[in-house]
């Protein structure tokens, strides 16, 4: 039960990251590099967070380390720069129902400012979820770029010698 | 460098030509959304490659570009305008190839002129098939979140019907803001009928309906600039995303307002 759970959640985050990444027109030879970059990182958040109890943005960091290590290794498979394929592969882990709480608790929070009560409530939930969504956001974006600076050499010549031109 | 410079001689007009060229070449590049040190990067190989040198800064908008040569003691300065592409990995990877390819294989300015248009030429994804991935894309999203089937479809339903709006949109080029503010709020109305038709997951089919628009590409650049100490443009890049982010919470918010006693 536990690796179904564990496969579909990587299928799903799989077919999430190449539709999302399709807006941005990537290359088509990217797509099953973007769908496995994908389905492991947010596979591998999902194990840290459910069964290791790792906090969100923690466990976002080190997917996003896994994901940016591994487009350095596909991006000179398929000649493409690292960002092509470790954009769409970390979207699926943009914090969604945090970001909504966010806006959410803020609106109610407009609702009630007559009543104190309710208006604090609201307020702190709206900080609680804004730091969550924010702190992810940057943990992933820091997370994937630090390969970046590790392997500055590889990094910066994965395009050449491209037999796709 | 120096060698390389020497053994292929430049005439001034021929300089300049190979200016336009960079300077067409740069604005492509930056205008399709690839982060700057990468612009800066590809354009001096290209400009070593074809025998000059080349030095770039960039904002927003514009970007003011100098091409100069050594030999000739003549500098050419000039400013570029920036256009506004939708965002091309595709390019992306190309026309950094094209950079590569014209310094390892000492192509000519024809040759690389010619490789350039080729590549820029070719046709787009289809956007009908682009906008099936991105419903789909929205509907695994639910999943991931925990929404049941029933929030699956909804979803997909919403998106489609919100990024069909987008496109259009786009198409008729409506402001940017605007266009964001009017998807989020109809892929997020078109959403909340899960509410009335009873799902038990309807909250989560409507935090997930807006979420293809989230500027992740604007973002992720941004801070990857501010990383490589293009501050300035990291910056920009970073309000121009949070502008988008708070017009989506602007259209979902408009919803929200409308609906907010079903949802407590």
């Amino acid at each position: 039960m536990i690796a179904v759970d564990i496969l579909s959640d990587g299928l799903f985050a799989a077919v999430a990251a190449m539709g999302f990444g399709s807006i941005s027109s990537p290359p088509m030879r990217a797509f099953p590099y973007i769908a496995v970059l994908a389905a492991v990182g947010h596979a591998a958040r999902f194990c840290l967070m459910n069964f290791l109890g790792v906090d969100i943005a923690s466990a976002s960091l080190v997917a996003a380390f896994i994901i940016g290590t591994g487009s350095v290794f596909f991006g000179k498979k398929v000649f493409c720069p690292m960002t092509v394929l470790y954009i769409p592969a970390l979207l699926p882990m943009v914090p969604g129902t945090y970001a909504y709480k966010t806006v959410f608790s803020l609106i109610m929070f407009f609702q009630e400012i007559s009543s104190p009560g309710k208006g604090n409530e609201y307020l702190q939930e709206m900080i609680y979820n804004g730091a969550v969504s924010f702190s992810v956001l940057f943990m992933l974006a820091v997370g994937a770029t630090v390969p970046v600076f590790l392997l500055r050499e590889k990094a910066n010549s994965m395009t050449r010698g491209s037999c796709f031109l | 460098m120096a060698s390389e410079i020497q053994d292929r001689p430049v005439t001034e007009k021929h300089m300049l030509e190979i200016a336009d060229f960079i300077a067409r070449y740069l604005s492509y590049m930056l205008g399709a959304g690839v982060h700057t040190s990468r612009v800066v990067r590809n354009s001096k190989r290209l400009g070593k490659a074809l025998g000059v040198d080349v030095s770039i800064h960039t904002s927003q908008k514009t970007a003011t570009l100098t091409v100069g040569s050594e030999e000739l003691r003549l500098k050419d300065t000039r400013v570029i305008d920036i256009p506004a592409f939708p965002i091309s990995f595709e390019w992306n990877a190309d026309l950094s190839a094209l950079s590569w390819a014209a310094h390892d294989h000492r192509m000519t300015l024809d040759e690389v002129r010619t490789k350039f248009d080729e590549l820029t030429a070719k046709p787009g994804m289809n956007p009908v098939f682009v906008l099936f991935m991105v419903s789909l894309a929205n509907a695994s999203f639910c999943r991931l979140f925990g929404g049941d089937i029933w929030a699956m479809l909804v979803t997909f339903t919403a998106t489609m019907i919100g990024f069909f709006t987008r496109q259009h949109l786009m198409k008729n080029k409506v402001n940017h803001y605007i266009v964001f503010i009017v998807s989020a709020f109809v892929a997020s109305i078109c959403a909340s009928s899960a509410l009335s038709l009873g799902i038990e997951t309807a909250e989560i089919a409507l935090a997930t309906s807006v979420l293809y628009l989230v500027p992740g590409v604007p973002l992720i650049n941004g801070l990857i600039d501010i990383t490589d100490g293009h501050i300035q443009i990291g910056i920009s890049r970073l309000v121009n995303a949070f502008m988008l982010i708070v017009c989506i919470a602007i259209g979902m918010s408009i919803t929200l307002m409308m609906v907010k006693d079903s949802l407590l």
